[in-house]
């Protein structure tokens, strides 16, 4: 690494970026300095600081907060882990937690929704009714519609895309699962009523498969695969 | 007991006005008092369409703004004295009137009429506020066409929001011909896509565009879209009246049409 400091500012404040070779006591110089440097720009600010690139432990962590505190006007208002394992393993477990929640946890909401209304749910949702067209439900967990899903259903909404959308009558605009979007067959309204007249609407359900969203009809397997 | 009714479909051009037109003369027929209210301010013609232009010397804001009595301002119809009109204001717009100022304003007509009409504007936006304000009663208008029908589904739901208990459904201008080629939707269809009650359907015809230009409503005449208009107006007073075999005709006209093929 040609510079043992490296500064870079992100959405929350600032990193650091340390070399990991370099004795402590150098780095902690090079540290001030470089803040010394760009004293003017960051003037009085309040920002979050992290750290990369080397393992610091907390008494060295104070010490070059101290050294910012001493010898610049910038406060530090916390520091951000970035610690990739811990972080992913918080959001590991974060993501277990919500989907958990909103995967077991169930409201009922009975009526029909329509056109431009729109229902947003933190749990998993059951609907007495038809979704209409132009009408959008949103859930962080599963959907299940008894009736026909005729508009845009968002399942799994804070990313979850174990989740699933199941109706009675399956013939939506849209459906979203986790970040994965499907829509409808391009095709008339007066097509789509005469083919839906041919055969008896059957439930059905929606899930994410290969990266794509499937629509499939509701058998014994499909809930061992939910 | 008099009832407020709003005539309504979000779209515009779907026959709201000329629902309003003819179901106030019909039930003026059926010897109720009526009172139709054009709210559709800056954009009035209820009195085109009854023929009473030409009689306005006060309007709807007049009245709000009390410049004068509601009796000043409504106008009597030409045929049927039990009949009257209240129209719009022509030079001002949708924020002249309140939502509160049209309940009190259809409140104190409830005195003196069985029937009070409203006559709403196209849209969702303030004058639609304002005409179902006082409303215990609407009638959605629509098309057999995706259009109408998305946005009557969208107007259904302001309805229920705003707790107006009886909604009612009528398919305007349904094309028997087009309905048996299967290009255009069924009122079947279209009911199971609004999912309320049905309180009539009025075929095309071209009899209503004659009788809008003349300024005289069709409803009570031979005219097929004036037989559908009369019968809405009696299940509007709670009798109960089957539907017209719109079909029958439909094949007369065919049978006729085949003749001079």
């Amino acid at each position: 690494m040609s510079q043992p400091v490296i500064i870079k500012s992100n959405k929350y404040g600032i990193n650091l970026i340390l070399d990991p070779d370099v004795p402590f006591q150098e780095l902690l110089r090079c540290i001030a300095d470089k803040f010394l440097e760009s004293e003017k720009f960051f003037k009085n600010a309040r920002m979050a600081i992290s750290f990369e690139g080397r393992q610091l432990s907390e008494a060295e962590e104070c010490q070059i907060l101290d050294s910012i505190a001493q010898k610049t006007s910038i406060h530090i208002a916390c520091i951000i882990d970035n610690d990739e394992v811990r972080e992913q393993y918080t959001k590991q477990k974060l993501d277990e937690c919500l989907s958990a929640e909103s995967g077991n946890v169930g409201r009922f909401y009975k009526g029909t929704l329509r056109s431009g209304q729109v229902l947003e749910c933190e749990t998993s949702i059951i609907i007495i009714g038809d979704v209409n067209p132009g009408a959008k439900i949103l859930s962080t967990g599963n959907i299940v519609i008894l009736g026909a899903l005729k508009g845009t259903a968002y399942a799994g909404a804070s990313g979850n895309e174990a989740c699933f959308v199941a109706a009675l009558d399956m013939n939506p605009v849209q459906i979203k699962i986790g970040n994965i979007i499907g829509r409808s067959e391009d095709k008339g309204i007066l097509a789509s009523i005469r083919e839906r007249k041919k055969v008896a609407a059957e439930p059905q359900v929606a899930t994410i498969s290969d990266g794509h969203i499937l629509i499939e009809p509701i058998t014994k397997n499909t809930f061992n695969n939910i | 007991m008099s009832e407020v009714i709003v005539i309504t479909s979000g779209k515009g051009g779907v026959g709201k006005t000329t629902t309003t037109a003819n179901v106030g003369t019909g039930l003026a027929q059926l010897n109720k008092k009526v009172v139709l209210i054009d709210t559709d301010i800056g954009l009035r013609n209820l009195d085109v369409v009854m023929g009473l232009e030409n009689r306005i010397v006060y309007n709807l804001v007049d009245v709000i703004e009390g410049n004068c009595r509601i009796k000043q301002a409504l106008i009597k119809d030409k045929k049927y004295p039990n009949l009257a009109l209240l129209p719009s204001a022509q030079t001002r717009d949708k924020t002249s009137v309140t939502p509160e100022q049209m309940k009190k304003l259809t409140d104190e007509l409830r005195e003196e009429f069985d029937y009070i009409l409203l006559d709403c504007p196209a849209g969702i936006e303030q004058g639609f506020q304002n005409a179902i304000a006082g409303a215990d009663r609407a009638l959605v208008v629509t098309t057999p066409e995706v259009s109408a029908i998305r946005d009557a589904d969208r107007i259904i739901g302001l309805l229920e929001a705003n707790e107006i208990k009886q909604t009612q459904l009528i398919v305007n201008r349904l094309r028997m011909d087009m309905v048996k080629r299967g290009d255009m939707m069924t009122v079947e269809d279209v009911c199971e896509i609004l999912a309320i009650n049905l309180i009539g359907v009025v075929p095309d015809d071209e009899q209503i565009v004659i009788s809008t230009n003349q300024g005289e409503p069709l409803v009570g005449s031979d005219a097929l879209a004036g037989k559908a208009y009369a019968n809405i107006c009696r299940r509007i007073i709670g009798e109960e009246v089957p539907f017209l075999d719109l079909e029958k005709k439909a094949n007369v006209f065919a049978k006729l049409a085949s003749l001079f093929k």
